[in-house]
């Protein structure tokens, strides 16, 4: 297309404001896919990270670090104590003991401000006792619940011995932390402002890979039938009359029934579905240009039918098979939207807009709204921007509509 | 007298209308009688010699273009022989080289030309993959060819819609000059234009003939442009050629029925404004024509026998042909 017509298509694409606004968000869209793993404040898929304390918090709630316990054996040797994590495992806190006179050790924890739910003392020696402890009926424990300021006091009547060895066990409490998550967290605690991001990733991906494949088959089969015609034209015609009858998502649902989930699959799927809708349209396209008489011209200068093909008509054709592509790629993603949120679509691991509104769909009405709501709204806004982009696309390639 | 470029022997083609072979089926089975198929051309027999005009006339729907496809290999024949300086069309449009030096300058200005290329790249595109032109010197080649159909150097870069009609019909004809044809078939390549870019556009294929000796197949429903471009003439009528002779001749002293209805309603005094005048009657319809001499149901001096008999051409004087029953001599 030449510089004038193109930006006399702009001109007249920009006359209409839905479309405008329509293909900005579109673009923001596109922008949220490429950039997700720049944009999210997590990583979704990094099943490590995810805690069943932060599942079903609404938007606004902070992310929880959950309670652990602590175990240390304090041995205590000529009047000083020696702190020894019982296990090596990564814990946030750690025990503290130190001596405060002949007949008292007082036992901590670090950091400073670590709320305790419990803090127990196992193996105290002969006559000593813990302060504000309840003791265990029959074992030798004493625990202290919520103990102020995370600590207690071994005391004694007599001196405590020169040498003995505690267990103590620290249990902490749940503790809030920065983290917002700001449209809350689904059935597994993900963030949903992570997940619907790479949600939007992977549906626009699917739908950008699968309507573009699909283009390419669809195409190419309709240049075939316009070209060869006879028999070839019939044949490919009452395959595309056939797909065309049948209703898109059985087919997807028929195809990955067989072929188990995945996106590759998907993209299958859609492809199957689609290719149909563009052999149609290139192939009458194709047969109006053919009967132009610059075709007639190419052939004059005995350019091989490849050439005229792909050369001549197809640049022809093209206008109106971009068309198609953008309304397909909004077709796409609500096809594999459907097809996931029937559960046939894409794993649970890298959920797309519709498994993540499949997963909150059970929580729905012990009023967790959001998890299906929010990625609904986004995935309804997506298509809907792309179905305005291609229908104002449309109108701007139908000669009739012209003033 | 010169050698022969093209000879065409007894050309037919025909045509399905109706399309749908299952209707066509159906029809059949249900006895029923609308004809599915049309004979655009009828029989035709020409001859061309080297740097001669032909001029073909006749009413729309004759078969012209048709006629026109045939000749110029873009159309395959339903039966009749085509050869080009004594090789038969088979042969020849196998090696594609060769089969270039036939070339067809087309009726509409503006869907003859690609609307997505560029004036250098439809001019330049066929002389670089048959290499004629090296792909490094296409550009000066283009320009050369340009400037001999009287267009600037720049507009290699502009796209067709950005020209006047006539100079788009220059472009098509730079477009056929560019692989160096021997034989020029021009369908119609002014109807769609202005009178005044009418007469440049004939001016200039005249000058390219000057210059070149090409052959020339100059098809048309203006029978001044015939009269003044062509050597000889031949005279259409619903598929058939009805009368050939040498263009004086014809004018003078036209025989068969039909030329002289034709010459008739052509204004005498002016040849300014030369269209056909109406000639009483409907044109029949070439899907169901008439029996006979197509001609007979518009003949003023049609009779029985006109109705049953199929009139073949023959000699009336030398070099003239017509396909009349009842008109013997001049
Ligand atoms: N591809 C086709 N399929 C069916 N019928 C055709 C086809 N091409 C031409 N015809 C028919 O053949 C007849 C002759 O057509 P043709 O185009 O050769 O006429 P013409 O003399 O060039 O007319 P015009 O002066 O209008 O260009 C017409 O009746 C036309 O309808
Ligand atoms: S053959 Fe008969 S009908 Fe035909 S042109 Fe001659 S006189 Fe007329
Ligand atoms: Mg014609």
């Amino acid at each position: 297309m030449s510089r004038v017509s193109l930006n006399d298509f702009a001109r007249r694409f920009a006359e209409s404001r839905t479309a405008v606004i329509s293909l900005m968000i579109s673009l923001v869209f596109v922008a949220c896919a490429l950039f997700a793993p720049l944009m999210s404040p997590t990583n979704p898929y990094d099943l490590t990270q995810l805690q069943l304390t932060d599942a079903l918090k609404p938007a606004g709630s902070k992310r929880m670090l959950p309670g652990e316990e602590v175990r240390a054996n304090i041995r205590i040797e000529a009047g000083t104590a020696s702190v020894e994590p019982a296990l090596a495992a990564q814990t946030r806190q750690s025990i503290t003991a130190e001596s405060c006179g002949a007949s008292c050790l007082s036992i901590g924890v670090q950091p400073e401000g670590t709320k305790l739910a419990s803090l127990q003392i196992r193996n105290l020696p002969a006559g000593a006792a813990v302060e504000g402890g309840k003791k265990h009926i029959v074992q030798p424990w004493w625990t202290v619940d919520n103990p102020e300021g995370s600590k207690v006091r071994i005391v004694s009547n007599s001196p405590l011995p020169e040498n003995f060895t505690v267990l103590a066990i620290a249990k902490s409490l749940d503790q809030e932390t920065d983290f917002v998550f700001r449209l809350g967290t689904d059935g597994f605690g993900r963030d949903m402002l992570s997940a619907i991001l790479y949600g939007i990733r992977i549906s626009v991906f699917v739908g950008l890979v699968a309507a573009g494949a699909a283009m390419v088959l669809g195409t190419s089969f309709g240049l075939l039938a316009a070209w060869r015609g006879g028999v070839t034209d019939a044949v490919i015609m009452r395959a595309v009359d056939f797909m065309l009858g049948l209703p898109a998502l059985l087919v997807g649902l028929a195809i990955l029934a067989i072929l188990g989930n995945g996106v590759s699959k998907v993209v299958l799927a859609i492809v199957i579905v689609q290719w149909s809708y563009y052999a149609r349209t290139a192939r009458s396209f194709a047969i109006s240009e053919l009967g132009k008489e610059y075709v007639e011209a190419a052939r004059c200068l005995r350019l091989s039918p490849t050439r005229i093909m792909l050369r001549h008509v197809l640049p022809n054709c093209m206008p109106q098979i971009i068309v198609l592509f953008t309304l397909n790629i909004a077709a796409a993603i609500s096809l594999e939207s459907s097809l996931s949120f029937l559960g046939v679509g894409l794993p649970l691991t890298r959920p797309s807009l519709g498994m993540l509104i499949a997963s909150g769909y059970e929580f729905i009405f012990s009023h967790k709204y959001w998890i299906s709501i929010y990625p609904g709204v986004v995935l309804l806004v997506m298509i809907v921007a792309m179905n305005l982009l291609g229908d104002r696309l449309r109108d701007l390639n139908n000669p009739r509509l012209d003033r | 007298m010169n050698e022969m470029i093209f000879e065409a022997k007894d050309l037919s083609r025909s045509f399905t209308v109706g399309r749908s072979a299952l209707r066509n089926l159906a029809n059949r089975f249900l006895g029923e009688r609308t004809p599915t198929v049309l004979r655009a051309v009828d029989n035709v027999s020409l001859t061309l010699r080297e740097g001669e005009t032909l001029g073909v006339v006749g009413e729309s729907g004759c078969g012209k273009s048709t006629l026109a496809r045939m000749i110029a290999g873009i159309l395959p024949v339903s039966s009749g022989e085509r050869h080009f300086r004594g090789e038969p069309y088979d042969s020849l449009l196998a090696r594609k080289r060769d089969a270039l030096k036939i070339q067809m300058v087309f009726q509409d200005p503006l869907s003859s030309l690609n609307p997505r290329l560029r004036v250098g790249e439809i001019v330049g595109e066929a002389a670089v993959l048959h290499g004629l032109v090296p792909r490094s010197r296409v550009k000066d080649y283009v320009v050369d060819i340009l400037a001999r159909v009287g267009l600037p150097a720049d507009s290699i870069s502009r796209y067709p819609h950005q020209f006047s009609g006539g100079q788009r019909q220059r472009v098509g004809i730079a477009r056929s000059l560019a692989v160096k044809p021997d034989m020029l078939i021009c369908d119609e390549a002014v109807a769609a234009l202005d009178v005044s870019v009418q007469a440049q556009i004939i001016n200039l294929l005249m000058d390219i003939k000057r210059e070149s000796g090409l052959a020339m197949i100059f098809i048309s429903h203006d029978l001044g442009v015939i009269r003044h471009l062509c050597d000889r003439v031949a005279v259409m009528y619903l598929g058939r050629v009805v009368e050939l002779a040498e263009t004086e001749q014809l004018f003078a002293t036209p025989t068969h029925p039909y030329t002289r209805m034709l010459l008739d309603g052509m204004p005498k005094i002016s040849l300014e404004r030369r269209k056909f005048m109406p000639i009483q009657g409907e044109i029949p319809s070439p899907l169901n024509p008439p029996s006979g001499c197509h001609f007979h149901p518009r003949c003023p001096i049609a009779t029985e026998h006109c109705r049953r008999t199929r009139p073949e051409l023959r000699e009336i004087a030398s070099g003239h042909v017509h396909a009349c029953l009842n008109v013997e001599a001049l």
